[in-house]
């Protein structure tokens, strides 16, 4: 081993890297993109949905249903059907995603005492839009309710005299600002697609065009060639998720209350995960467009299935048992719990033994085979 | 035409010979299928939750039971002290802890109100809003039904003197709720996107980097006829993706087909043109294989996902992304595949977003055509 020769090869990777005059600039853009789609699409909370009202009742409770829904804040009305037959078109044709229907006679039940009932459409088509619609009308009908028929069981606003009295508390995140979610796990996933990206592509590249036998003949070894390699890729990475930091907490706001060292260990083990995936792509792959479908589509379930999007205790059991073989499940915990909770090691240690296991089980598994295959 | 026969012969036999590409772009995308099509669902249950029962009394163990049974709170621990408490939130190994104060048997026993403290743990901002949510509506439940027992066992006629307003909650189109009808149509634009978009984007680029393109242009085919032959096979196995999972979706997921098999192959062919047409433009754009591939993930995973409306509701966006989102085909199809699967949808309902489709293909391969004549 020669520092020397490596320090040659990374000099080439470099240079390579800088001569692509669109590739640097891909590498920069990359995360920023991430953050500003992440941050602002999931990051954002849901609002402005589109309702229909469909009032056969025209009474001041009625229209007090009206302004309850719009004045929530989550809902702006898209369609005042006055049939089912113009709901059911405005529901079709994409221009509601709610819709109420409040039938003739409720102002009078209201008034007599009677229970009184509305109807909600939920367009189906688009359960995650559908669901939290159904969710926050349900809120705000609840309100209603005990604006409607004031009574000993139901207070609006005020804690009840008898029942159960019961203080929520979000810790840690008391707004509940997905960003704040959002941002750690990004860090995670920026260093994911990155480093196995890139890692495969230059792999497949060397051997796309030859040029792999030809560095075998010179004294270049095999570990020197792979240091090589790595290095310069664990470079950019590490300056990628550096740029995601310094934006989703000076950009973003969101606190960093953790500790520097703890997340760079953790992402620095994830990494090796990361790049040992990387060398198992390359040689799955004979070009790098196969190289690049295969890492997409292995890092489509780590995204869907690790916790970034969907909460796995939802998962079915099978699958929920499933999700302990992906890497970054455990890094996530990592990243998201000390960048907002501060957890130290004494609570994380299960969290790193495990993706400790799995990122040198992968790296050293990927290395093997990689070396295997240079030899052949 | 005979010319442009051959490449796409070529090519196809390129693509054929491959068992590992096809592998890529045919099982792939079925297996991803499968696997989201059980697991996902954006219903927050199971959250983990630690209890500390200060109280140790039958209401507490009530209580505590109803919250296990709601299936939104799995409890799987129970606690002796504060400490512990913190310390179940920091790792992560439960999101929620309910502390049961001394003293909350008695209180309801007497028809005061119990005291109970939920503290979730916000760094995942969607489980603590649903969580807190829940809490809050269990607790709402549990009091109101010791009430009406205790008034019942006073000899009181309680439902007489609690009506309300109800809402009736009724899903259009999917009514149970099945995660598959929702995440197959939507699926199907994503994983064709992948495919086609990557696929393609090297097409020009690796030709010049291989110095294979010299000898193509002293060959008497045409650019365009070289293009087309290029990009033929890859619009058929773009369509037998879109087929297959179709297929597979609505056989053994059981989802619905209620549109026109015509409109819908009609809207799949515009799509397939549109992604062909970025792919060939970002092969003609980029300076090498590698900024290709690099830019062909970036430009087919993330939009099509995240600015479709797939899972995240468009309408809740800024308005910069929401302008933005209508640049990019992945909108319109995605409209029309959700519509065509699940509410039937007539041509004139359907009309608009094809309009947007047929404008973006025609726009895509004429600017493809151009760059391609001028770059070449």
């Amino acid at each position: 081993m020669s520092w020397r020769r490596i320090q040659m090869l990374i000099w080439k990777e470099v240079t390579q890297l800088r001569r692509d005059r669109s590739m640097l600039p891909i590498l920069f853009v990359m995360p920023v993109l991430m953050l500003l789609i992440f941050g602002y699409v999931v990051g954002v909370d849901v609002r402005n949905l589109k309702l229909a009202v469909l009032d056969q009742d025209n009474t001041v409770q009625s229209h007090r249903i009206e302004s309850a829904f719009t004045g929530s804040g989550y809902f702006t009305i898209s369609a005042h059907p006055t049939t089912e037959a113009e709901l059911k078109d405005d529901i079709d044709g994409g221009k509601a995603a709610i819709a109420i229907v409040i039938p003739p006679g409720l102002g009078d039940a209201i008034n007599e005492k009677q229970p009184s009932k509305v109807e909600l459409i939920v367009d189906g088509s688009d359960s995650r839009t559908g669901q939290i619609a159904a969710q926050y009308a349900s809120g705000i009908l609840a309100n209603l309710s005990s604006e409607f028929y004031p009574s000993l069981l139901s207070k609006p606003g005020s804690t009840p005299a008898f029942g159960v009295d019961a203080r929520v508390r979000v810790l840690y995140n008391p707004t509940m600002r997905a960003v704040n979610t959002m941002v750690p796990a990004l860090l995670a996933l920026v260093l994911l697609m990155s480093t196995q990206n890139l890692m495969a592509q230059s792999i497949v590249k060397e051997r796309e065009r030859g040029t792999l036998e030809q560095l075998f003949v010179t004294p270049i070894g095999r570990s020197e060639y792979l240091l090589g390699k790595l290095l310069p890729y664990m470079g950019v990475a590490i300056v990628q998720v550096i740029v995601t930091f310094v934006i989703g907490t000076a950009w973003f706001q969101v606190p960093f209350r953790g500790s520097l060292l703890l997340i760079s260990v953790g992402l620095m083990l994830f990494m090796l995960s990361a790049l040992g995936l990387g060398m198992i792509v390359s040689l799955m792959s004979r070009t790098r467009q196969q190289a690049m479908q295969t890492s997409m589509f292995l890092q489509m379930p780590s995204m869907m299935l690790s916790g970034f999007m969907f909460p796995v205790e939802a998962f079915p059991k099978w699958l929920f048992y499933l999700t302990y073989l992906i890497p970054l499940r455990y890094v996530l915990v990592i990243v998201r719990s000390n960048f907002l909770k501060g957890s130290g090691f004494s609570a994380l240690w299960p969290q790193f033994l495990g993706m400790a296991v799995f990122s040198v089980g992968i790296f050293i598994f990927g290395l093997t085979r990689f070396r295997k295959n240079l030899d052949d | 035409m005979r010319r442009t026969l051959a490449i796409a012969r070529k090519e196809l036999l390129h693509i054929v010979r491959d068992p590992r590409l096809l592998g890529v772009v045919l099982i792939m995308p079925v297996f991803q299928l499968f696997l989201y099509s059980y697991a996902l669902s954006f219903d927050v249950k199971h959250l983990p939750t630690a209890v500390l029962d200060l109280d140790h009394s039958t209401y507490s163990r009530q209580y505590v039971d109803a919250l296990h049974q709601s299936n939104y709170f799995t409890v799987n621990k129970t606690l002796g002290t504060y400490a512990e408490a913190d310390k179940a939130l920091e790792s992560g190994d439960d999101k929620v802890v309910v502390v049961v104060a001394n003293g909350f048997g008695t209180d309801l026993a007497a028809g005061r109100a119990g005291g109970v403290q939920v503290l979730v743990d916000g760094s995942d901002a969607n489980s603590a809003q649903l969580g807190s949510a829940y809490a809050s509506a269990l607790a709402r439940i549990f009091g109101g039904k010791i009430l009406v027992n205790q008034f019942e066992a006073k000899g009181f006629n309680v439902t007489a003197a609690s009506a309300g307003l109800s809402a009736n909650v009724r899903t259009w189109y999917n009514p149970e709720g099945k995660s598959a009808s929702y995440f197959v149509p939507g699926l199907i634009v994503v994983l064709v996107t992948m495919v086609t978009v990557i696929q393609t984007s090297t097409t020009l680029v690796r030709e010049k980097e291989n110095g294979t393109y010299e000898q193509l242009v002293v060959s008497p085919i045409r650019r365009l006829e070289l293009m087309v032959g290029k990009v033929a096979p890859w619009a058929l196995i773009g369509a037998l993706d879109i087929i297959l999972i179709a297929l597979i979706g609505v056989l053994a997921f059981g989802i619905p087909f209620r549109g026109s098999v015509l409109i819908f192959a009609i809207a799949s062919l515009l799509y397939v043109t549109c992604t062909l047409g970025l792919g060939l433009i970002v092969s003609a754009r980029a300076t090498s294989v590698d900024s290709a591939t690099q830019m062909a993930g970036l430009l087919s995973l993330l939009p099509t996902f995240m600015l479709s409306g797939y899972v995240f509701p468009l309408s809740s966006m800024p308005w910069v992304l929401q302008a933005i989102s209508y640049l990019y085909p992945a909108r319109y199809f995605m409209t029309i595949t959700r519509t065509i699967f699940l509410k039937g949808g007539s041509l004139a309902v359907l009309l608009p977003s094809l309009v947007a489709l047929a404008i973006f293909a025609s726009l895509t391969i004429v600017i493809a055509a151009l760059m391609y004549r001028e770059r070449a």
